[in-house]
């Protein structure tokens, strides 16, 4: 699905001059259907890789192939499109559009692929009944707890059939048993979907529900298997 | 990746998010009814500032027509007048204007003070400019009656009658046309050599006329055909009668004779956009005359018009635009703080793939439908400021000298000792009017475009920083 070649990302530092490298000179392959987890502590880049993996940034050098394709070099509105037709987004703080309701937040996501309004209403609601949350469909996100949120956040990811699903932190704002929740949600519409799953956490307990584990440390990436994972 | 890459068919998207638009649109209002209100309201107070001061503002722009109206006829467009030569307004009888005991029983004629003669051969040469639609010619005349001398000594009581002869030909035109027959009949054209008059209701009730009665002037019977209510006025006219009777009689005790001779020339032009040119040819024509026209005579009047006039155009109108400007500038810096509240939003409907235009319309919607509101309640309050000032706004007085812009003839009183000098009541008009503030079509137009292009403006400014974002700097900048 993936193949990072070499990726840097650098930013300018804010009122200190000079700059940032957040990402630094990464080699990466991720294959169809993997569950791949990133873990690394905060300030590690593991969240601006993942913003590159979804094309809502661009590398300093360096490619990101995603299915033979550069995402690097492509204009705007084609990023555009791809994150709207094939990459899916679950963010740590849930990211709901506060005025809108449960379902319509997820139909959000079916706004820029045409999808007609009785088809998107059906699509959202059984996305909704699958996160087990059919009757808050209409509750605002201040009405619903921050597991909910998550799931509600879940189901928009999920609604229009993604290939790729990016979740940054989706659990670093939960506790504990809600936590397990939302992995256990997870890993079941990795299953079901079969799409790849790139998870981005601090937590190695999360972590370890992956495939595979990768460590980001000052920008840099080293590959373990799920059994010798560092925490 | 399949052709499911590219956005879906254009057709199709513009329909399925056509109703997810206003869901969105109406959802953001409704969370975000504060803001908008805040804004709304800043709106509105600028527009309603505006549209009170403009309908302010017509309405003096009202009552300067008004003013002339109620002088020179309501059909009157241009009046022409000329000041009274240094010789003085002619009169007959005693020399300076005094009256003594040996003046018992005779009238005096005199011109009106202030005011000179003007030629009835201009009304010819008027007539055939082009933009003039009418010309008549007026000639006003005072008739002082001295009373049987005193047995106790000292000079004559004195009795003063304002005459103002009509050109019966052209009845719309001058100080008659501003009158309403309540009683009798108005002249006709056959009236031109009778001796008929229209008497004003004030004085036909306090020498107890009526239609049918006779008075006499210049020793002359006329007859009372019928009685007008003027305009209220310092110095109505108390008699009206034909204009070839008014030049015939001038001649009567002494006054050189007035044939052919006018006090004042009545112009109507033929459309309002006529009278500049118009009023430029008749100053060409009598460079020596007074030509007034509505648009000049504020700056030949004086009293609480004056005055307000003054205010309406220079403190309003600035007054308006500086409440304009600062409105926008509210609305426009709460929209912008909006928008910048909002970057994690719209970062979030960038990552699912929604267009940057999408979103900015989105924002520009609803700063759309705050324009309108703020315009709605604006306009709204506007008609109420006008309603306020039409009703706490006291009676305006317009004075002006019967030659207009010339200063009014001037008297002394000596008063316990000190000499102070005065305007002569007979050489000026102080007419009253009262001050309509009405909200025009146009003005309505104009404040609906503001407010909604204050709106869209600040709408605009806050949706290209939003646009400007990528996905990623916006959810990091809220992170």
């Amino acid at each position: 699905m993936y193949t990072l070649t070499h990726v840097s990302k650098t930013f300018r530092a804010r009122g200190r001059g000079g700059t940032v490298t957040a990402v630094r000179d990464l080699d990466l392959s991720i294959a169809d259907g993997e569950w791949l987890a990133i873990q690394g502590r905060t300030g590690s880049g593991k969240s601006t890789l993942l913003q590159l993996l979804g094309g809502m940034d661009r590398p300093s050098s360096g490619t990101v192939a995603l299915t033979g394709r550069d995402v690097g070099a492509m204009k705007e509105t084609q990023l555009t499109g791809i994150r709207a037709a094939h990459i899916g987004f679950v963010f740590q703080t849930f990211n709901l559009i506060p005025t809108l309701s449960a379902i319509e937040n997820v139909e959000a996501a079916l706004v820029p692929l045409g999808t007609p309004s009785g088809q998107r209403r059906r699509r959202a609601a059984k996305a909704l009944a699958a996160v087990s949350l059919a009757d808050r469909a209409g509750h605002l996100p201040s009405e619903l707890s921050g597991g909910e949120q998550q799931r509600v956040g879940i189901a928009r990811a999920v609604v229009k059939e993604p290939s790729v699903l990016l979740a940054d932190e989706p659990t670093g704002n939960l506790d504990v048993d809600t936590r397990d929740e939302i992995l256990a949600l997870l890993e079941k519409v990795w299953t079901a979907n079969q799409l790849t799953l790139v998870l981005v956490t601090h937590d190695s307990t999360v972590a370890a529900r992956a495939e595979r584990v990768a460590v980001m440390h000052e920008g840099q990436l080293s590959i373990n298997p799920t059994d010798t994972w560092i925490g | 990746m399949t052709a499911r890459d590219a956005n879906g068919p254009d057709s199709a998207l513009a329909k399925s998010s056509g109703r997810f638009f206003v869901t969105y649109l109406l959802r953001g209002l409704r969370g975000r009814v504060r803001q908008v209100v805040i804004v709304a309201v800043g709106l509105a107070v600028g527009v309603a500032a505006l549209v009170t001061l403009t309908a302010a503002s017509t309405g003096v722009s009202g009552a300067q027509a008004a003013v002339l109206h109620s002088l020179y006829g309501v059909g009157t467009d241009i009046s022409v007048t000329s000041a009274a030569s240094s010789g003085g307004s002619g009169s007959s009888g005693s020399s300076q204007g005094m009256i003594t005991r040996a003046d018992a029983g005779k009238d005096f004629f005199r011109l009106p003070l202030g005011l000179g003669l003007l030629d009835s051969a201009a009304l010819a040469t008027i007539s055939k400019m082009s933009g003039v639609a009418e010309v008549a010619g007026g000639l006003g005349l005072s008739e002082t009656r001295a009373g049987p001398a005193p047995a106790s000594g000292g000079p004559p009581s004195l009795t003063s009658t304002s005459i103002d002869g009509v050109d019966v030909a052209h009845l719309k035109l001058g100080p008659y046309a501003a009158g309403t027959i309540t009683s009798g009949r108005s002249f006709t054209a056959a009236d031109a050599e009778a001796d008929v008059a229209v008497v004003d209701a004030g004085y036909a009730a306090a020498h107890h006329l009526r239609v049918g009665s006779t008075i006499t002037i210049a020793k002359t019977q006329f007859n009372v055909i019928g009685i007008i209510s003027q305009p209220a006025a310092s110095n109505p006219t108390n008699v009206f009668i034909p204009l070839g009777r008014a030049q015939a009689i001038a001649a009567y005790g002494g006054l050189h004779t007035l044939a052919g001779k006018l006090t004042a020339i009545y112009v109507s032009a033929a459309s309002a956009s006529a009278v500049p040119a118009v009023h430029s040819k008749i100053a060409a024509l009598l460079p020596g005359a007074t030509v007034t026209s509505s648009g000049d005579l504020a700056s030949k009047v004086s009293g609480s018009l004056a005055s307000a006039t003054k205010l309406a155009t220079d403190l309003g109108r600035w007054l308006a635009a500086a409440m304009l400007l600062a409105a926008f500038a509210l609305a426009g810096l709460l929209t912008t703080a909006a928008v910048r509240r909002r970057v994690r939003e719209f970062g979030t409907l960038k990552a699912l793939g929604w267009r940057t235009r999408r979103i900015v319309a989105q924002i520009m919607a609803e700063s759309l439908v705050t324009g309108v509101a703020g315009a709605a309640v604006g306009i709204g309050l506007g008609f109420v400021g006008a309603a306020l000032i039409e009703a706490i706004a006291p009676t305006l007085t317009a004075t002006v000298a019967l030659n207009p812009g010339s200063t009014p003839p001037q008297g002394a009183l000596i008063n316990g000792g000190s000499l102070k000098t005065l305007t002569l009541p007979g050489g000026v008009h102080t007419i009253s009017v009262q001050l309509h503030a009405t909200v025009g079509a146009t003005t309505i137009l104009l404040a609906v475009v503001l407010a909604i292009g204050g709106a869209v403006l600040a709408g605009a400014l806050g949706s290209w920083r939003a646009a400007r974002l990528r996905p990623a700097h916006a959810l990091v900048r809220v992170a």
